[in-house]
């Protein structure tokens, strides 16, 4: 491919990924994000028809998850709850940008 | 190439155990947390940081590292030796081509072929097998965009850094430009998919797809939430008090938004579907605030000195 080539990305409106897109994605293992997910630790990941679908913000919390289990050896539970508190962090930190804060 | 001593990035003496050294890497990623990190240069640390202990918390990197750094200083030019690797014998504990990326090209020289990126090694292995095939992986990576762009559309010339195996089976890291048309309509958080654009496929596997998360830039005026827009409107005070038609600027052009009668500094004003486009497109939200002109002539002075007569105002009333 020249580099004056230009390419056109098609938009995810919905922005659905599958499993092993999001495996793939933060670097985890099928496996990991399964046990995490029948643990009820993903609440916005939904299961349709047998297919498990992700948002862009599971995806966030996925590569949260993982890294907080790494860099500290937490139990996932554990960096589920870290996850839900920047969650609600980066909530608040857009309520403010949009208040002009 | 510069040396990097890894060892003081993590501020541990060079005869650390695994276990000080998991402490000080705990207590640095607690620091630097890209998410909680009031540190300016954050993220960039924890780059710093994580690759710092990705070697120094592997006995074979850390082995491999010390024998290869003897004699060298921080930010001394720095060349391995050919093969200097032939004595050692690393097993497969890997990082990600992902976490690759991120790290310094000094890494990827000394350790590109140590128990590397899992993923190249992988694949590697699986080449020779007869009629195997496989689809490429897809690779993730943000783009910082500016808002305008959702708004008009636009080819963005965007760089990434990817590892690529070479045929030594060393892992390197490449600079890869793309130029990306933006759709009209992108919003933050969004994925732009391109088909195509990751790993290559194995044995005629079709290459993965490379997905870019979209993120905007901050802008002095323009504050994006999902597809909605907000900006500060600032108005006079008898557009405030009387109502009026204004004009507000906007990437796609100018709109007339009016303001009621009697609207209040800090009111938020919605136009709907003058946000960013899209279907449903996102609204326009005016933050409105009043804005006094200064009372620095004789004129404004009496303007002002007749209205506190006149109007018997007390904004600290509570009715």
């Amino acid at each position: 491919m020249s580099e004056d080539e230009i390419l056109v990305g098609s938009l995810l409106e919905d922005t659905w990924l599958t499993l092993e897109q999001v495996a793939a994605a933060c670097d985890v293992e099928v496996d990991w994000l399964l046990a995490h997910l029948n643990e009820g630790l993903f609440p916005q990941v939904a299961s349709v028809a047998g297919v498990w679908r992700f948002s862009t913000a599971a995806l966030t919390r996925a590569r949260r998850m993982r890294q907080i289990e790494r860099d500290f050896d937490a139990v996932p539970e554990l960096a589920a709850l870290v996850a839900d508190l920047l969650e609600e962090m980066d909530a608040l930190r857009t309520r403010l940008r949009c208040r002009g804060g | 190439m510069q040396f990097k001593d890894y060892y003081q990035t993590l501020g541990v003496a060079r005869d650390a155990s695994a276990e000080e050294i998991k402490k000080a890497f705990r207590k640095l990623a607690r620091k630097y947390h890209p998410d909680v990190s009031k540190e300016k240069d954050a993220e960039q640390r924890m780059k710093e940081i994580n690759e710092a202990y990705a070697v120094l918390s592997d006995p074979e990197r850390r082995a491999a590292y010390d024998q290869l750094g003897k004699g060298y200083r921080p930010g001394e030019e720095f060349r391995p030796p050919p093969d200097w690797d032939a004595g050692f014998e690393f097993s497969s504990h890997g990082f990600s081509p992902h976490e690759a990326a991120d790290f310094s090209d000094f890494f990827a020289q000394i350790f590109g072929g140590l128990g590397g990126a899992r993923g190249f090694r992988a694949a590697a292995g699986r080449t020779g097998g007869a009629g195997f095939r496989a689809q490429g992986e897809d690779h993730y990576a943000k783009v910082y965009l500016d808002v305008e762009d959702a708004f008009t559309g636009a080819t963005r010339q965007i760089s990434l850094r990817v590892p690529r195996q070479d045929e030594r089976g060393r892992v390197t890291l490449a600079s890869r430009t793309l130029n990306v048309k933006i759709p009209r309509g992108v919003h933050e958080g969004q994925i732009i998919r391109l088909a195509g654009q990751g790993s290559p496929g194995l044995g005629g596997g079709s290459p993965g797809d490379l997905l870019l998360e979209v993120h905007f830039k901050p802008h002095p005026r323009f504050r994006p939430e999902g597809r909605d827009l907000h900006m500060t409107l600032p108005v006079a005070p008898w557009e405030a008090a009387l109502g009026a038609v204004v004009s507000v600027d906007l990437p796609s052009g100018p709109v007339k938004v009016r303001i009621p009668e009697g609207t209040q500094s800090g009111k938020t004003l919605r136009v709907r579907g003058k946000g960013i486009p899209g279907e449903p497109p996102g609204d326009l939200l005016l933050q409105v605030q009043v804005v006094l002109p200064p009372a620095d002539s004789p004129k404004a002075r009496a303007f002002y000195e007749q209205m506190a007569r006149e109007l018997a105002f007390d904004p600290r009333r509570g009715d």
